[in-house]
């Protein structure tokens, strides 16, 4: 893909990334990366490890230089500006507070770095110390808080010297599992008010779906696709992100006209993923897309799909999950989320025959040039 | 007998073997430590406090002192600096052959004293590799006060970087990292987040090294030539003292160094915490 990109393209957005590739030896751990980020946006970049997420994160703070491609922090072109130099606010995931400062200090750094007068520093630290709401640790050492604690002091350290951009290593890594949920809705709650475009690095779905304006998928140093949380979940454009956020069950076929077959299976498609000759692609549904019903039972608002013989049936606290074992060519397993209301009104047991049928799915089509890389890089 | 002695373990609740091997621990200790120390100070003030104080005050006494310490002092600072230096530089660069140089920056650690002072001689005497060289300008190094510093440096060289070089590799690379997208430039951040956390081992390794230092003996008595208020050490002067027979003047000396290593390693002892306390 030809880039051609004229400086006024980055006119709004606070961060641009222009074809970033990065191999460290031999391993290619950065592909053609091209994504922005608007003023006030949350972007989330989530990807397994190894996908080369922290990569990005590191070239744009600086950190790391990328063997091709451009970096914009407002309308400025920082690739070859040294980290010190651009002005970004990285929160580590380890924190990186400064031991043998105490918070008032910490925050303070970036500031007595630029040699802004006392008075200045003074009212910046408390003005910070007020939105993080740590007015009463202000002369504590980092080794004397909290985790949820040292973060927000590792935030108001970077917000001190206004940023032009927040990054987000893995901020919730180190924390256990009940914190991570409530601070991550403080942070963001926190980020919406204060208006800094910010970029999150998370290999946790559910962080980046209720974190993120948009999300953006990564594989293997490949951007999969950028979009919000709603789109991505409802509409993942590849069969990686379709499997990597949210189960997904899936059926290799054919699309020709309005018609996607697979064996004895034939659905009918919208319009947009119609084809004007048989082209190979796959049809994915999600658990919670999926319906199961006694044969003769399947109503009209349902497509048939195939039918099937219980598995497994296992109760999930809000949910019941079902394994179905599907009379398709490859006997495929698909499994199926019901909610309460249909659990009870249709119990289910193992080897109990039933037909599925679904309401919303997802065509993909092949895509010849997604080849699986070469190689996977190692983070 | 196994029944006996695990009969004899408890008697009524009273555990028999931690008296037992404390006792022991110290009666270990008695010959080979602490009844050495002890007699320098019996032996030293027996003829009396002014006896003694008359010792210390004899001039080339004082002298003796005076330049082990400022000897000792100027190797301390010497090697510290080196130590923090080639730690830094260790640590954040990798490169051919570093290990080599982790491995030479030990090595006087295992070489004798004696060889070491012999090595200075070799290289730096009138007939030296490098000393013949600088004879005729009129440039004597060895037999003077340089000698005495360049083999303090010598042997004691490993010993500040083997206590800061450990911290160096502990530290968290993304404090420094932090500090460089903060804007500070490399040098702000050694000052402000690098040197502040290497604190509590800078001060240890200046101790240790001192310590060292001030009661060098084998490699300074080949050195320095051992000439009275003109390169004698106290070490040196304990050891001429006691050829001359004049057991007081070396005692006293000897309590003023065993004093000085007692001060000197209680604060190692105690003050490293409060050095490193954030």
């Amino acid at each position: 893909m030809d880039i051609h990109i004229t400086p006024l393209d980055f006119g709004k957005a606070a961060v641009t990334v222009v074809g970033l590739s990065k191999t460290f030896g031999k391993v290619t751990v950065l592909e053609n990366i091209n994504f922005h980020v608007d003023e006030d946006e949350i972007v989330v970049l989530l990807g397994a490890s190894g996908s080369g997420k922290t990569t990005i994160l590191r070239i744009i703070s600086g950190l790391e230089h990328p063997d091709s491609g451009k970096v914009i922090l407002h309308n400025r072109d920082v690739t070859d500006l040294p980290a010190r130099e651009r002005g970004t606010g990285v929160i580590f995931q380890s924190y990186a507070l400064f031991p043998k400062m105490s918070v008032a200090q910490n925050i303070a750094y970036g500031l007595k770095i630029r040699r802004k007068p006392r008075k200045e520093i003074r009212e910046t630290i408390d003005r910070l110390l007020e939105l993080v709401h740590l007015e009463e640790h202000r002369k504590k050492y980092p080794s004397q808080l909290s985790g949820g604690q040292q973060q927000r002091v590792a935030i108001a350290r970077a917000l001190a010297y206004n940023p032009e951009v927040l990054l987000f290593d893995e901020p919730f890594g180190a924390l256990d599992a009940q914190i991570r949920a409530k601070l991550r809705r403080e942070i963001r709650a926190l980020l919406k008010e204060i208006r800094v475009p910010s970029i999150f690095i998370t290999h946790d779905q559910e962080e980046a779906l209720e974190l993120g304006d948009r999300v953006a998928v990564l594989n293997s140093g490949r951007l999969e696709q950028i979009a919000t949380p709603f789109e991505v979940y409802n509409n993942p454009e590849t069969e990686y992100v379709a499997t990597f956020l949210g189960a997904a069950n899936i059926l290799n076929g054919v699309v020709d006209g309005r018609r996607f077959e697979a064996g004895v299976v034939t659905v009918e498609v919208e319009q947009e993923s119609a084809t004007l000759k048989p082209e190979p692609a796959k049809l994915v549904v999600r658990p919670e897309d999926l319906f199961l019903r006694k044969p003769e039972n399947l109503t009209q608002k349902y497509q048939r799909l195939a039918d099937g013989t219980i598995k497994e049936v296992s109760f999930i606290g809000a949910f019941e999950r079902v394994v179905v074992k599907m009379e398709l060519p490859e006997q495929p397993t698909f499994v199926v989320t019901r909610p309460k209301t249909e659990t009870a009104a249709f119990p289910l047991r193992p080897g109990q025959k039933v037909t599925a049928g679904v309401v919303r799915f997802r065509i993909l089509k092949d895509k010849k040039t997604r080849n699986e890389p070469k190689k996977r890089a190692v983070a | 007998m196994a029944t006996n002695l695990s009969a004899m373990r408890h008697v009524r609740g009273f555990d028999v073997v931690k008296p037992l091997s404390i006792t022991v621990m110290i009666v270990v200790m008695l010959p080979l430590i602490l009844l050495p120390l002890a007699s320098i100070f019996i032996f030293g003030t027996g003829k009396g406090l002014a006896s003694f104080w008359a010792a210390l005050n004899a001039p080339e006494a004082i002298f003796a002192l005076k330049l082990s310490v400022v000897t000792s002092f100027w190797a301390t600072v010497f090697n510290v600096i080196f130590g923090l230096f080639a730690a830094y530089v260790l640590t954040k660069y990798s490169f051919w052959g570093r290990n080599a140089v982790i491995v030479t920056i030990s090595l006087p650690t295992a070489i004798p004293t004696a060889v070491a002072g012999f090595a200075l001689l070799l290289l730096w005497g009138p007939y030296g590799t490098l000393g013949r060289l600088l004879d005729p300008k009129g440039v004597h190094l060895m037999f003077t006060a340089y000698a005495i510093i360049l083999a303090n440096i010598f042997v004691t060289f490993p010993l500040a970087f083997g206590v800061i070089k450990p911290v160096f590799d502990t530290m968290s690379r993304s404090l420094e990292e932090a500090s460089a997208t903060m804007g500070a430039s490399r040098w702000q951040t050694f000052w402000h987040v690098t040197l502040p956390s290497l604190r509590g081992a800078i001060v240890s390794g200046a101790l240790l090294t001192f310590a060292r230092a001030v009661g060098e003996f084998g490699s300074t008595i080949l050195v320095s030539g051992n000439l009275a208020s003109r390169t004698q050490t106290a070490p040196l002067y304990i050891f001429a003292k006691f050829n001359e027979g004049q057991v007081e003047a070396a005692n006293a000396i000897a309590i003023v160094l065993a004093l000085l290593s007692f001060v000197i390693f209680s604060i190692l002892f105690f003050a490293r915490d409060w050095f490193d306390a954030d």
